[in-house]
């Protein structure tokens, strides 16, 4: 800007300062070149005038300082000259104004010397006696003139740079002033050049919209980080080199990893070989789900490459949990062959009898104590198929069952007065303490809890021992505590007792009888009355457990 | 041609942690089989070592690859050629777990209490081959000399394995030979945390460029 000012500036100055110097120079070099031929006009009717009137007499006592004067014969030999020594000065009958002045009696001419910087004016008059008087005069040249005024010309040229210099910086500086201080961020509050308003205008629509983008943009973001942020499945981005482009906390819980890993290879988070066999697949362009297991647990990974002009620019990953699925599809199997190995023992034992006593292969006095094997077996069975039914019922959530106000107290001595044979068999004593307690609840329900509860403490007790039920309030709890004196559950056994045909000892439970359901009914029992069931026990001296019911 | 280095020298890397992981794999699963005696896991070890071996041939050929065509210098040096130890070690492991899984089928191995101490040992061991190679993985300088300060824990172990072992020759009617089976058994185990050093050495040298 300041240099095209200046340009400008510059430029201007030299060439006006130039177009005066030439129009001054030539309207006074041609007025002064014009009053000195007028003066050597004059000057040579004087020096003819002498010469006409003294002959040679006149140029001896002439003294000449500005004017060379030669005195020129017809034939043109010079005779006198008052610069040079006349006799070798050579024949001056071609001089141009020695022609007009033979010709006309008056010429002239001007030229300009060998260098062009002097310049030489002629005037010539032909004499009466045909000879020619000629009058010259030395005249700067224009550039001479020029010349001589060398250093006031580029003193002022300087001026004028100097000057423009100034001018223009002051100048852009007032002209881009206006400019450097418009507020771009807020372009129509300013003030300046009109001539910039629309411009502003339209800068203020585009950051309007560069915001409302912006805000957009960022929403969309934080949107996405969100959902990727909270969900519960992994999710893992790869670039097509396998290295990771992002990944959500949750991947990073599952894969075990601390700090980020954005940028590693996915080799060096999980050395997992499916896992990367999958990873290798998935780069290859082909979509994989698979279940993978890892050190915290079953997922079933979802691989999928992304495409991207017909090649895999990258891999999605995503890891679902599936451990609990796993577990209880487990479970359910375990559960289904369970149920029909317990289904069938019996029924082999009756199939068997059965056939024997229709073979008539049993002896008279063996057909009662068969028939009582058989009747054993179908009781077993029974109870084993209503176990499985009330199991079932209670995992549909009982919902038909009446909840009224029953006593838990009454409840627990019913049931302990129910399994008053059992107990004597077993030669154990059983005793009731607590208070009455009446809570809201199905009588059904509470009845299996505390028959499952009284009949495992008899079944898993010693000879002699004792069952010691006992019906308190806490608080707004109602608290039922059985307590045995038999054999105890290990520790590490405590947390599977409740699953269903879970036995601690495999090889006793065809002696004591049982279907391996008990407390897993006991479970669901205590659960649909949002209750809490706890197990204390030690091995050989006893097992409590403790059931908490809300009132 | 850096570039086309440094594509490389990554390459050798995810192959060298492939090959780790295949290790890893090899000693959880012949630990496995001696702790549950599962005969139809020993099938599959043989197949992973075979697997190793075919790792270790192709790490080879790829660190002699950059030792000739790259000539490098300084640390990708000691990084190659460090690689190349590892490699050795880590196919001894996927061989001494074969040979493992090759004792349990033939002796076919009896679960019991004595096999409690050589599975402690076993789970001290994958721990050892876990962190060297996580150690590589990490270029942890400190995890490296970790693993191999972890030795004397599984020396220890062998000791009582061994003592363990030689109380169970003066009781009568012992199978002498599922005893000295679970010796070698120990020893292989053993060997494999000497391995598992070796690696851990060799990270420590790919490092810092010093042989500790």
């Amino acid at each position: 800007m300041t240099k095209r000012i200046f340009r400008s500036i510059c430029f201007v100055a030299i060439a006006v300062f130039l177009a005066s110097l030439i129009l001054i120079m030539g309207v006074l070099y041609s007025y002064f070149s014009g009053v000195q031929q007028r003066q050597l006009q004059m000057q040579l009717e004087l020096a003819a005038q002498g010469v006409t009137n003294e002959e040679t007499a006149y140029f001896s006592d002439l003294t000449v300082r500005d004017y060379r004067i030669t005195w020129i014969d017809t034939d043109g030999t010079v005779l006198y000259d008052s610069d040079a020594l006349s006799s070798d000065m050579e024949n001056h009958l071609e001089r141009e104004e020695i022609k007009e002045a033979l010709a006309t009696g008056y010429g002239e001419s001007k030229r300009y010397s060998a260098t062009l910087m002097d310049r030489s004016l002629y005037a010539a008059q032909r004499l009466e006696d045909g000879t020619v008087l000629r009058l010259s005069i030395a005249q700067s040249s224009i550039l001479t003139l020029v010349l001589g005024m060398a250093q006031p010309i580029s003193i002022v040229i300087v001026l004028a740079v100097v000057l423009s210099v100034v001018l223009a910086v002051r100048l852009s500086k007032s002209i881009v002033k206006p400019l450097n201080e418009i507020d771009l961020d807020h372009p129509l509050s300013n003030e300046g050049y009109d001539e910039l308003a629309p411009f502003l205008r339209r800068i203020d629509s585009q950051q309007k919209q560069l915001r409302r983008q912006k805000t957009r943009l960022e929403q969309k973001q934080a949107e996405l980080d969100t959902i990727i942020g909270s969900m519960s499945e992994g999710m893992v981005l790869l670039n097509e080199h396998g290295k990771i482009v992002s990944i959500n906390p949750a991947a990073m819980a599952l894969l075990g990893v601390e700090k980020s890993p954005v940028g590693a290879d996915m080799l060096t988070v999980s050395r997992n070989l499916s896992l990367n066999d999958i990873l290798r697949q998935t780069l290859q362009g082909q979509s994989v789900v698979e279940t993978v297991s890892l050190e915290t647990g079953q997922y079933q990974i979802s691989a999928s490459p992304i495409m991207s002009e017909g090649k895999v620019a990258g891999a999605a990953l995503c890891f679902f949990d599936v451990t609990e699925k796993e577990k209880a599809e487990q479970m359910r199997r375990e559960f289904t062959s369970n149920v029909s190995h317990e289904l069938k023992t019996p029924l082999h034992s009756i199939s068997g009898y059965a056939e024997l006593l229709q073979n008539n292969m049993v002896k008279q006095g063996d057909i009662v104590p068969f028939a009582g094997k058989i009747y054993r077996e179908a009781q077993r069975m029974t109870s084993l198929v209503e176990d499985i039914l009330s199991l079932s019922h209670l995992d549909e959530g009982a919902e038909d069952m009446e909840w009224i106000e029953v006593d838990l107290y009454e409840l627990a001595a019913k049931a302990i007065a129910g399994l008053e044979a059992e107990a004597k068999a077993a030669e154990v004593k059983m005793s009731l303490h607590g208070e009455y307690c009446s809570l809201h609840g199905v009588p059904q329900l509470l009845h299996s809890i505390l028959y499952n509860l009284c009949d495992n403490a008899i079944k898993y007790n010693k000879n002699g021992g004792e069952v010691t039920v006992s019906v308190e309030r806490q608080d707004a709890d109602a608290v039922l505590t059985v307590s045995d004196t038999g054999i105890g559950i290990p520790a590490q056994e405590q947390a599977r007792i409740f699953e269903r045909f879970y036995r601690v000892d495999k090889s006793r439970s065809k002696e004591v009888g049982g279907t391996g359901l008990g407390l897993s009914i006991v479970k669901h029992a205590v659960l649909i009355h949002h209750g809490a069931i706890e197990v204390d026990s030690a091995v050989g001296e006893g097992t409590t457990i403790t059931v908490r019911l809300p009132i | 041609m850096r570039s086309r280095f440094d594509e490389q020298l990554d390459l050798l890397n995810k192959e060298m942690i492939t090959m780790g992981a295949l290790c890893e794999n090899a000693i959880a699963m012949s630990a496995k089989a001696v702790a549950e005696g599962d005969l139809a896991l020993t099938e599959s070890i043989p197949a992973l070592a075979e697997q190793i071996g075919q790792k270790e041939r192709e790490i080879e050929s790829l660190c002699l690859k950059l030792l000739l065509q790259q000539q490098p210098v300084a640390k990708d040096l000691r990084i190659i050629s460090s690689a190349l130890k590892m490699v050795t070690d880590m196919e001894r492991i996927g061989h001494q777990s074969a040979d493992i899984a090759e004792i349990v089928r033939m002796a076919n191995l009896k679960v019991g209490g004595d096999t409690e101490e050589v599975r402690n040992m076993a789970l001290a061991v994958i721990k050892m081959v876990s962190e060297s190679i996580d150690a590589f993985v990490k270029k942890d300088d400190a995890m490296a000399q970790a693993v191999i300060a972890y030795d004397d824990v599984v020396d220890d172990c062998f000791d009582r394995v061994k003592k363990l072992l030689i109380g169970r020759f003066s009781q009568p009617g012992i199978d002498g030979e599922q005893t000295i089976d679970l010796l070698m058994v120990a020893k292989y185990f053993e060997r494999i945390g000497d391995h598992a050093v070796n690696i851990a050495k060799w990270v420590v040298f790919s490092i810092t460029g010093s042989k500790g």
